[in-house]
């Protein structure tokens, strides 16, 4: 038997405060809708996921519960679980997952008295930056 | 079966005159990963210790997998693992010999699953335990303390000293077995046990001054900031606001039942001039503090 180590196909930046398990749901929606994740990809198992991302096996299992519930994941038989077919991910969807931060970012930018121009401009400036050689798609 | 694994009432521990444990109540859920947190010399090791009959002497009572700790014989070891910062191991025999010097004690062995744990931990099963690190001391430990499938392992501050890779293997080979074995974990260090501890519970002055569910623990504190036009503290509070603190024009107080609803409205009754309010979420090592200074306030 081969000694490796499974790789999680998505990254968690632990934050404090939120509850671990909404932490990991969020970075696996990510992964899914970002297409890291493809439909009839395994799914990580949850001795898997406890192991790599050094969480509670319970924690573990109630993500996977979770994004079954929602329908991204599914069980084959034999198999085990694995990415759902779905429709291609609407931008509806891709924009809710943004939502926490983009108000955390308008809070912010409100307390320290900037204008909407202002943010923008600065957003821009990151886009571009962050774009290295993409042309801003 | 539910219920609890370890469970103990008003257990006292002396040393001479020196109380250690001082009415300590701990219960510890089947199935949990319990952290049970506290300074040096706050009387965890002790705990341990007691649960495994190793000192005795003690009052109160303490039983682990229904049976008293002070009865505690061949049958109820071979159910229980034992894991200790620096125990003591035979130095001259090797590593392969420490294991097979302990795979006749226990009738669970799993020879798979110590195969498993070895390639893992990529053990050096030729060379003496004495010529060994300490990490890999940890490590030949925790393998021998696993390969017989306990129902209940105890690791007294399995993480002291060791470097952060050997840390991460420590706790890879822990949470591949958590799912079929109760783990008690003592450490004086929150931030090692944060992510994967389902309960924990805090040591201090011979007593448990807490004990909860993590997720109980992070969804119900919340740090909270209200800014005000002018300077203002409010003759009366709620009973869950903690550390309430006011300056010039801001007030900040620890939430400790957090509701979303129930809080957004105390807040606008009691601060009805209240221009801004934050509310963030607590590191676990803050919501710690808060608790432990609240404990001690009550003592």
């Amino acid at each position: 038997m081969c000694n490796h180590t499974p790789v999680i196909p998505f990254r968690v930046q632990f934050q404090p405060g939120a509850p671990l398990y909404e932490q990991v749901v969020y970075a696996a929606k990510k992964a899914l809708l970002a297409g890291q994740l493809r439909p009839g990809d395994p799914f990580p198992s949850v001795r898997a996921m406890s192991t790599a991302l050094k969480i509670n096996p319970n924690t573990a299992h109630k993500v996977q519960q979770h994004l079954l519930n929602e329908g991204l994941l599914e069980v084959k038989p034999g198999i085990g679980t694995v990415v759902a077919k779905r429709p291609a991910s609407s931008r509806a969807a891709k924009n809710e997952l943004l939502q926490e931060e983009l108000e955390q970012l308008v809070v912010e930018a409100k307390k320290l008295g900037l204008t909407l121009d202002e943010v923008q401009a600065a957003l821009g400036n990151h886009w571009v930056r962050l774009d290295g050689g993409n042309g801003g798609k | 079966m539910t219920g609890n694994v370890i469970v103990t009432h008003q257990l006292r521990m002396r040393f001479g005159r020196h109380v250690v444990l001082d009415g300590l109540d701990l219960q510890v859920p089947r199935g949990s990963i319990y952290a049970l947190i506290g300074s040096s010399g706050a009387g965890k090791s002790t705990t341990l210790q007691i649960l495994m009959n190793l000192l005795r002497g003690y009052q109160g009572s303490a039983s682990v997998l229904g049976v008293e700790c002070s009865h505690l014989s061949a049958s109820g070891y071979a159910r229980i693992g034992y894991v200790a910062e620096g125990q003591e191991m035979p130095d001259t025999m090797t590593a392969g010999e420490y294991l097979a010097h302990w795979r006749p004690f226990y009738p669970g062995w799993d020879v798979a699953r110590e195969r498993e744990l070895l390639d893992l931990f990529r053990l050096p099963l030729d060379r003496k335990l004495k010529h060994l690190s300490r990490g890999m001391r940890m490590k030949i430990a925790l393998a021998s303390s696993l390969a017989y499938r306990p129902e209940l392992i105890l690791l007294d501050e399995p993480f002291s000293g060791l470097d952060p890779l050997v840390r991460d293997e420590f706790t890879e080979a822990l949470l591949a077995h958590a799912e079929e074995t109760t783990i008690l974990i003592s450490s004086h260090d929150l931030a090692e046990i944060e992510s994967f501890a389902s309960h924990v519970g805090f040591l201090d002055e011979g007593k448990l001054q807490f004990s909860e569910e993590m997720a109980s623990l992070s969804r119900r504190f919340r740090e909270i900031e209200v800014t005000l036009e002018a300077a203002f503290l409010p003759p009366k509070v709620p009973g869950s606001w903690v550390r309430t603190e006011a300056g010039a024009s801001v007030v900040r107080f620890v939430e400790t039942q957090w509701d979303g609803e129930r809080t957004a409205r105390a807040i606008r009754e009691i601060f009805p001039q209240a221009c801004e309010v934050t509310v963030r979420p607590m590191p676990l090592r803050s919501i710690f503090v808060t608790l432990a200074k609240a404990a001690r306030k009550a003592a």
